[in-house]
């Protein structure tokens, strides 16, 4: 079992609420202890949205300085994990956002070339039926951010958003202002394409043509 | 349902979708293995993204990052908020990058102080305060305050 390390500064085992708690009442350390507890998985969010690690750096600093201005308005009701995470995802598309303004196209079903090109199941086939002992998989994993980097940034942020933090259609659809039927059409092709790199990446390329009906 | 209605529905969580998509997409994969594939690639790759970003992100050093977001923070957020006599003790001997017990001159007579402040208060005991003992040449003031005696060390930033 692993424990994330806690500064003997503070008793151990402090939850979450306890600490945004004495966060709230004016303890420094309650919020420092918060941002260690978090930051990788907030940073690996924000990576995965905005694929910089600089910039990735710089929107989970920013989301945690929101975090912390409006700790006062946190309702306990969602767990303080949640919360931080919709933060992050909203610092990072905004940067995504001012990166690349404006850039709309709604897509409703998939089109049947894009399932053409497709060699469904190879990727799966490929993992194997007990992935987590894969080297392949293990493989991939580290090229993962390079893949990332080769989607379209709406499409990431949506394949990411899904991935890390189950966001639902509805919430991406809130989150991202776009259609449900966009998020789930673009979620496709994210995956299509992610598939595809991975694919290559690995040497596992398209033996056999997918069909379409 | 065809392949490109079906594609999309793919993935989905459970009780996402509404329960006639759900029954169209059921059907249809009941009888379209190229789609039974596309779901089986779409859930070997859920992993893949999720360990990918999380092992890039254990790749980083992140030593740093919580004393940036900390600096981020302006003093003044600190000495707001409503708190506690532990609390505002605790926020204070941060602020000034402190050291209660610390005082080359007069240590004892600090732990002493602090014995006695948190003993009035009622606190929970020593195991609630963070002291950090970090520098020398500190001199430390114990003031008896309506919330008990509170002690005072600069940290020669401010002039003394
Ligand atoms: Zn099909």
């Amino acid at each position: 079992m692993n424990f994330p390390s806690v500064p003997p500064s503070l008793p151990m085992a402090l939850s979450d609420l306890e600490l945004v708690e004495r966060a709230r009442g004016g303890d420094p350390e309650a919020f420092r202890e918060l941002v260690v507890r978090h930051q990788r998985r907030v940073y690996a969010v924000a990576l995965g949205i905005v694929k910089d690690r600089d910039l990735a750096w710089d929107v989970s600093q920013e989301a945690f300085v929101r975090v912390h201005q409006h700790l006062a308005e946190f309702r306990e009701e969602s767990s303080f994990t949640t919360w931080l995470h919709r933060i992050t995802a909203r610092v990072a598309i905004d940067v995504l956002r001012k990166e690349r303004p404006g850039r709309r196209s709604d897509v409703a079903d998939v089109p049947e070339a894009v399932l053409q090109e497709a060699a469904p199941g190879v990727l799966a086939t490929a993992l194997g039926t007990n992935p987590q002992e894969t080297m392949l998989r293990h493989e991939l994993s580290a090229r993962l951010t390079e893949a990332l980097g080769e989607l379209p940034d709406l499409h990431r942020a949506i394949l990411v958003l899904r991935e890390m933090d189950g966001l639902s259609y509805e919430e991406l659809s809130l989150r991202l202002g776009i259609p449900k039927g966009t998020v789930m059409s673009r979620l496709f092709h994210a995956r299509k394409k992610m598939q595809a790199l991975l694919a290559g990446y690995a040497g596992i390329d398209a033996p056999g043509r997918g069909n379409a009906r | 349902m065809r392949c490109a209605g079906a594609a999309p529905l793919l993935g989905s969580l459970p009780g996402e979708l509404d329960p006639t998509e759900a029954a169209l997409l059921g059907a249809h994969l009941a009888t379209c293995e190229p789609c039974r594939a596309r779901l089986a690639d779409i859930e070997a790759l859920s992993g893949v993204v999720r360990d990918g970003l999380r092992d890039e992100a254990a790749r980083r050093d992140l030593s740093i990052f919580a004393d940036g977001v900390m600096a981020r923070i302006p003093a003044s957020a600190w000495q707001g908020a409503p708190a506690g006599p532990l609390e505002r003790l605790r926020a204070f001997l941060r602020r000034h990058r402190v050291l209660a017990a610390a005082s080359a001159l007069a240590p004892a007579l600090a732990a002493l102080a602090l014995y006695l402040y948190i003993g009035r208060t009622g606190g929970t005991g020593p195991s609630e305060l963070s002291v950090e003992v970090t520098s020398e040449d500190l001199a430390a003031i114990v003031l008896d305050t309506s919330d008990g005696p509170v002690i005072l060390v600069g940290d020669g930033s401010e002039g003394t």
